[in-house]
């Protein structure tokens, strides 16, 4: 590989990073509007007989959030779930193979991770064309549109995050990144 | 070749993908969308299914439950109740050959009832409970075994982010499952601590060392009155998270919430997190959400594909044309559990096996929330065992000592995992105890 091209890559890819790493921190925030949010609610009820309207809808929305401006991270750091033993002792014995199947297997996740921006990308030209929107008219509702924008560009990052892991190559198999299984 | 044939060989290559180190959820979905690609051979329905699956399966309210009781048990292991109860069962247990085995399989119990992770359970008693019985002259397999046993309980015990994971792909409500996972956890904890009896008196080598513990210090014994004051705060933890989904004041997303907030007043009272502390635990606890939720995702892509394939139904005719009955489906169901359990993790297990057998138990009139507790518990004796034992790498690498070897986690936990399988059993009998404080 050409030393220029190398290093472009490196460098998208450090971009690359960057942008998942602010994501991930916008998604941590969200966790904590939904414990805010859901306590809020109970409260609200309970003390003053008072639920908040769109709380339901609300929880759906955050969650959405939660998930995809968390996923590109979560690859990035390479704590997607995996059971990778058996690659972690071929890496032992014959690190070149070991090392081609993972960017193999990094290079067919990007593929999957376009597959999905692809379809999602017409259903949120559709919910910004029509003004979509979930909840009860007149009560609460929010517009579908940014949530498939969300998935839009997670999925986007996530393939490209892929791409960069398989050109690149650099991280040796690592072994099982238990505690993302919730195991 | 038939759709049958097709979809049996994608089973088969996904979990050849998944074994040599393909993510999880990317060898679902990436296997799923080729097959039904393959069988309807065009490619707008798989990726029709791929927007349905992915807009819409994360999209749900009780998905809220998996963040809420996750932070709530981060933050809970950080505030220090596993070390709290740990001292307590310490002080109940302490005269008995075996006695700190005994006290870290009830304090798991405990514990477990504020977390829904055998992780957290793993790191935190390991730290509290190995040194222990190292001082003590314990057998060092005993000791790292009772940890890994007892940790399982971590998942079975409710809160448990599994018993979410199944209520979600089974399409029943959480808190049924949670309800539903009181007594086998508590018949679990019991048959550990009657195995760790049992063990003493008629092995006393395997437990301690020449058969002989050293006297515990005194000065770690509390009085009565410590007890119920380092009992308070967890009781109240438990009381507001199952007792409000029980009287159902709660939705289990909101006891979540609530159990979150308490275990954080709780944690920030005591000194014992930071705003550093806070941010890693709310930022784990995002972690841990997307990677679940996107493995969720891609089980709901795989459930779609044996549909369309007719695996199920299939199966269902093997079943009848074989006149196998329900008791065959079960072993069926048992073995194919302890065999991915040797290479995958629970929740992993929970979704490729759950999709494949719920269309054939489902028509047999069976409780499907007691299936869900078969499922959970039979998933999690693959933590325990090798080559990919999850809790046994968790402890081997907090214990820090390379004195015990992971062969020795694996040996130690060897008859509880043995202990699972005969209350898993005895559960399958009785179906009862699994659904008699459903309301």
């Amino acid at each position: 590989m050409p030393a220029t091209f190398t290093r472009a890559v490196n460098a998208v890819a450090r971009g690359l990073s960057l942008v998942a790493k602010i994501a991930n921190a916008t998604g941590t925030l969200v966790v904590l509007a939904l414990v805010v949010l859901i306590n809020s609610d109970v409260v609200a009820r309970n003390l003053f007989n008072d639920p908040f309207e769109g709380t339901y809808e609300l929880v759906q929305f955050l969650m959405v959030m939660i998930v995809f401006l968390q996923l590109p991270d979560v690859i990035r750091i390479n704590r997607l779930t995996r059971s990778d033993g058996l690659l972690a002792v071929l890496a032992e014995r014959r690190p070149e193979i070991a090392r081609f199947f993972a960017r193999l297997i990094d290079a067919i996740s990007s593929v999957f991770m376009a597959l999905i921006a692809i379809a999602v990308w017409p259903e949120f030209l559709r919910s910004w064309d029509s003004g979509s929107f979930m909840g009860t008219p007149g009560i609460f509702t929010a517009p579908n549109w940014p949530i498939h924008l969300a998935i839009f560009c997670s999925c986007v990052l996530a393939a490209l995050i892929f791409l960069a892991k398989a050109i690149t190559g650099k991280r040796r198999p690592e072994r099982l990144h238990l505690e993302e299984s919730g195991a | 070749m038939s759709p049958f044939e097709i979809g049996l060989i994608s089973v088969v290559a996904m979990v050849l993908m998944i074994y040599l180190g393909v993510y999880i959820p990317i060898a679902l979905g990436v296997v799923s969308f080729v097959t039904i690609w393959i069988i309807r051979d065009n490619i707008t329905l798989p990726m029709a299914l791929l927007k349905v699956a992915v807009g819409d399966s994360v999209k749900q309210y009780s998905f809220a439950t998996i963040p809420l009781f996750t932070f709530m048990g981060l933050i809970v292991s950080r505030a220090g109740l596993g070390e709290d109860v740990y001292k307590v069962m310490n002080t109940l247990f302490h005269r008995v050959l075996g006695g700190v085995g005994m006290a870290t399989v009830g304090a798991n119990a405990l514990f477990a009832a504020v977390t829904g992770s055998s992780i957290a359970s793993a790191s935190v008693f390991t730290k509290v409970a190995v040194p222990e019985m190292m001082k003590l002259n314990y057998n060092k397999r005993f000791a790292v075994g009772v940890v890994a046993g007892s940790s399982v309980l971590g998942m079975i015990i409710p809160p448990s982010a599994m018993l979410i994971i199944y209520a979600i792909v089974a399409e029943q409500s959480v808190g049924h499952m949670f309800l539903a996972g009181i007594i086998p956890g508590i018949l679990l904890s019991a048959a550990y601590i009657a195995a760790i009896f049992i063990m003493a008196k008629f092995w006393p080598n395997f437990v301690v060392n020449g058969g002989k513990m050293a006297a515990q210090e005194s000065r770690e014994l509390l009085s009565a009155g410590q007890l119920v004051l380092l009992c308070l705060p967890l009781v109240g933890l438990v009381l507001t998270v199952l007792g409000g989904i029980y009287t159902g004041w709660l939705t289990p997303v909101e006891a979540g919430a609530a159990g979150a907030a308490l275990g954080l007043l709780l944690a920030v009272g005591r000194r014992k997190i930071n705003l550093k502390g806070f941010w890693n635990a709310l930022l784990e606890t995002g972690h841990i959400t997307a990677s679940i939720l996107f493995l969720i995702t891609a089980a709901s892509i795989y459930s779609r594909m044996l549909g369309i394939a007719g695996i199920p139904n299939a199966l269902g005719d093997f079943l009848e044309t074989y006149q196998l009955g329900f008791a065959a489906v079960m072993v069926m169901l048992v073995v194919l559990m302890l065999f991915l359990g040797t290479l995958l993790d629970t929740a992993s297990i929970i979704l490729i096996v759950v999709p494949l057998f719920l269309p054939i138990v489902e028509p047999l009139g069976v409780s499907l929330v007691w299936f869900g507790i078969i499922v959970v518990i039979g998933a999690e004796i693959g933590l325990l065992t090798p080559p990919l034992g999850i809790s046994c790498f968790v402890i081997k690498s907090t214990i820090d000592d390379p004195n015990v070897t992971l062969k020795d986690v694996f040996m130690g936990a060897l008859p509880f995992a043995g202990v699972m399988l005969a209350v898993l059993l005895i559960l399958i009998e009785f179906p009862v105890l699994s659904t008699a404080l459903l309301p």
